[in-house]
């Protein structure tokens, strides 16, 4: 009786359901395929049933598929690709007779051949190559008929190889419709809009935490110094090296940064107690950051402005902003105060680190 | 048995000699018994002027150091008037901003030039004087930081200018005339809009009546008066009528001093025939009384179409007459006066107000601008208040002149409950004119720049050396976005705004 089960057969009837095509699939299919293995076999015999071929059959079609061919067909095989190799005089064909040498390789180490050979083999061999009397190279006719490129031709190109350059940084960077700006600039941000002097400047002339107030003083300023003759500058008292003095009243912003700076000390004095002794204060010179020096000329302006006659704050403010640039301003005085005094206690410069030094050796 | 001194007093005992002994001349006040500390605190503060009697009672041993603040204005504040000059001025002109190379004036045929659409036109200089007499130029607009004051030509502007060149065209007599509301966001360009209106009417030689400000009659701030016994609730504003007259004679000067009185006037027995418009507005500045009566005798000798018979000498052809009124929203409601029974005066009471809504509405007969011209009336959109009405009846206006009938579903009505001042809705209710020429009242919204027009305004602020950047397209749409779809006075901040190079 032959078997009931095949798996070969059973194999090859359910073609579909063996396609996993991961490790992870196969064994998903194995998992499920488990509780219904004998539906499966079941579906397999009623196949078998309907087929015409017999079991034996199939069973046959089936090994000779698995297996390796039989002995006398690979014989077979083997003589069907000899024969046909075979060149027509009956000689088995070797790689060399197959592809051929060239002549000039045989002619070249067989030096008796080389007396045989014909004439124009032995001309080429004794002359070098390419210095035959015509030219053989060939030529663009178009390009040679066209001249030099023009201008508008030139543009043409560089644009295409612009273009090819933008398609490939946009397949760089995808999700930008225009290319991305070089740089923005430092006041696009919101919060830094307005440059650091102007943003300073207003928040010192700022009363009762009124920003508003103060920046619409700040825009009255800036106005009146953009419509103001320009200053003459007084040669004891120049700004800051920058734009020529009749230009300032286009750039606000750059005059109001030159006056400020124009004014702004070096250092300020540290009143130190306890060094000199007898409750005496000795003054020691500090260098001061940027800003810290902007404050201080700042706060002289518009401590200045206030002595001023004029109605409005903002003009009192901005006619001190030009004094200052003519030179006329109190304000000079105060930076040339503080800087002598600055120069005078340059030797308490050590002063308190001495101090500290000689407490510690004390105790 | 308890003492009579509490210990609050036996701490003051050190002091009490000299009070318990006052002097016989001063008596010491008598309270009642029962405590002794008030009297005997009160002769010891009199007797601190003498000098430091030693800590009082209850107040802290601590040193109190005075804070210095800040040094405090010790100068006297300006002279009366001074700020307010100040807050009012007009600057016109920056010596150092540049001179815009080829920069072209407004005159006839530059106002209807469509090629210079988007490019800033000059004020010519002998018009500014008239323009700075009908107070066109307001604080709020940036004139000062240019070299010389102009306006950008805009789609809305060469239409309004091939308007003016058309009725200026048309034979006397039979001139068409152009009613119209300019409503628009905040910063639109609005009062400049009608600034450019009084400047083509200049340059057309038309008669130009302005109220820069409508605010100025409804805040309190002119005198009134019942306008006569008969009419006891009507109001006359006769400062305000006279500054009207002075501003409408200085500007108008040259057109009014070649127009004659030509009509009977029986009101006004000073006033000649043969005597010059102009000097008939000086009747008016001069006596504040007449004003009014003076005001309506010069709207009846302007809309004059012919002369009384027996005056036909003096009576030459009437010029077009454009009337401008910028924030009229403010004469829609109540005004800060009030009647005999302190009840708020409406501001339709006020002649002066009345006679402007008046000529909203089609003439009866004849057009309600016979010699022609324009009346622009714009809302404002910063500081105005804000009347349910008056957006419900600017609604209706625009309804109506695009033909939509009012007993129709589609016309706009009030929300109901919503209690409309029906006085508004009436005063902007004019329908379609019976008189061929005239016009029909229309509502005009005024929306942003295009971006050619943004580019050549921006080109401006460039050329004029106060922006420092390469206007090219893309730039310039930039800033037509973030202007708000080129709201042209947020276009301007953008242009003056200062930028440091990164």
């Amino acid at each position: 009786m032959p078997p009931r089960l095949n798996l070969f057969a059973a194999r090859s009837a359910v073609p579909v359901v063996r396609q996993p095509t991961s490790a992870s699939a196969a064994q998903r299919y194995a998992a499920l395929s488990r509780p219904c293995q004998r539906s499966s076999v079941q579906s397999v015999q009623r196949r078998w049933t309907s087929s015409d071929k017999s079991t034996k059959e199939l069973a046959e079609e089936q090994r000779k598929a698995e297996s390796m061919p039989h002995v006398s067909e690979e014989a077979a095989e083997i003589n069907n690709i000899m024969n046909k190799e075979k060149r027509c005089d009956g000689t088995p064909s070797s790689p060399e007779l197959e592809q051929g040498t060239p002549v000039s390789e045989i002619l070249s180490r067989d030096k008796e051949a080389q007396k045989h050979a014909p004439k124009v083999f032995q001309n080429q061999m004794k002359k070098p190559s390419g210095s035959r009397s015509f030219s053989t190279s060939a030529r663009n006719q178009l390009e040679e008929n066209k001249g030099p490129m023009s201008d508008a031709e030139n543009a043409a190109l560089i644009e295409t190889m612009i273009g090819q350059i933008t398609e490939e940084t946009q397949e760089l960077m995808p999700g930008l419709k225009y290319p991305a700006p070089a740089s923005i600039p430092k006041t696009e941000h919101l919060r830094r809009r307005y440059s650091p002097v102007i943003e300073q400047f207003t928040k010192n002339i700022m009363r009762d935490g009124k920003l508003a107030k103060a920046q619409k003083d700040m825009s009255i300023i800036l106005d009146i110094l953009r419509s103001a003759p320009p200053p003459k500058i007084n040669p004891k008292r120049p700004l800051l090296p920058g734009p020529a003095a009749p230009q300032l009243p286009l750039n606000p912003v750059a005059y109001l940064t030159l006056i400020v700076d124009s004014v702004a000390p070096l250092i300020k004095l540290l009143h130190a107690r306890g060094i000199a002794g007898g409750g005496q204060a000795t003054q020691i010179p500090l260098a001061l950051a940027e800003k810290q020096r902007r404050r201080a000329a700042i706060g002289w302006i518009i401590d200045s402005s206030a002595k001023r006659k004029d109605a409005k704050f903002a003009h009192r403010v901005a006619n001190e902003l030009i004094a200052v640039a003519e030179g006329r301003s109190g304000v000079w005085e105060k930076r040339d105060g503080v800087h002598k005094l600055g120069i005078a206690a340059r030797v308490n410069i050590g002063a308190q680190s001495q101090k500290k030094k000689a407490m510690s050796m004390a105790y | 048995m308890t003492s009579a001194f509490c210990s609050g007093c036996l701490t003051q005992l050190r002091q009490t000699p000299r009070a318990i002994l006052p002097p016989p001349s001063t008596a010491v006040p008598r309270t009642a018994a029962f405590h002794t500390s008030a009297p005997l605190q009160k002769v010891v503060q009199k007797a601190k002027a003498s000098g430091y009697e030693g800590p009082r009672y209850r107040v802290g041993a601590n040193v109190k150091i005075k804070k210095k603040g800040r040094p405090q204005e010790k100068s006297r504040p300006p002279p009366p008037g001074e700020r307010k000059a100040l807050r009012k001025r007009i600057v016109l002109s920056n010596p150092n901003a540049l001179e815009v190379e080829g920069m072209q004036e407004l005159n006839g045929e530059t106002m209807v030039d469509s090629r210079l659409r988007g490019s800033v036109l000059a004020l010519p200089v002998p018009m500014i004087d008239q323009l700075r007499a009908v107070q066109a130029f307001k604080t709020s607009q940036g004139w000062s930081i240019f070299r010389r004051p102009g306006t950008v030509s805009r789609r809305e502007t060469l239409e309004m200018g091939r308007l003016f060149d058309q009725i200026s065209n048309e034979s006397a007599g039979d001139r068409s005339s152009l009613k119209r509301i300019i409503t628009g966001q905040r910063k639109a360009g609005k009062s400049v809009h009608l600034l450019q209106a009084m400047a083509m009417g200049f340059t057309k030689e038309w008669i130009v009546v302005s109220v820069p400000d409508a605010r100025d009659l409804v805040v309190g701030t002119t005198s009134y008066a019942p306008l006569s016994e008969a009419q006891p609730n009507l109001y006359v504003q006769n400062a305000a009528t006279a500054e009207l007259l002075s501003r409408t004679a200085t500007a108008n000067k040259k057109v009014l001093s070649n127009l004659l009185v030509s009509q009977e006037h029986a009101a006004l027995p000073t006033v000649k025939p043969g005597m010059t418009l102009e000097d008939l507005a000086k009747f008016g500045i001069q006596d504040q009384a007449n004003a009014w009566p003076v005001f309506q005798a010069l709207w009846a000798e302007l809309t004059a179409t012919s002369a009384t018979p027996g005056l036909e000498k003096h009576f030459t052809p009437r010029p077009p007459t454009l009337v401008t009124v910028d924030a009229v929203g403010y004469w829609m409601q109540n005004t800060a006066y009030h009647s005999i029974k302190h009840e708020p005066i409406h501001a339709h009471d006020f002649v002066f107000v009345r006679h402007f809504l008046d000529l909203l509405k089609p003439g009866k007969g004849k057009s309600a601008l016979p010699n022609g011209g324009a009346l622009l009336y714009a809302t404002s959109s910063s500081n105005n208040p804000s009347i349910y009405a008056f957006d419900v009846a600017l609604k209706q206006a625009a309804a109506r002149h695009a033909g939509v009938n009012p007993s129709s579903s589609e016309f706009p009505l009030p929300e109901p409950y919503s209690k409309p001042d029906t006085r508004v809705l009436e005063a902007l209710n004019s329908p379609k004119p019976t008189v061929s020429k005239e016009g029909m009242l229309n509502v005009q919204e005024l929306g942003g720049l295009t971006k050619e027009e943004a580019r050549g305004f921006l080109e401006y602020f460039a050329r004029s050396g106060l922006l420092r950047e390469t206007i090219s397209d893309e730039w310039a749409s930039e800033k037509w976005t973030l202007a708000g779809g080129g709201v042209v006075g947020e276009l301007e901040k953008l242009g003056r705004r200062l930028r440091v190079a990164a």
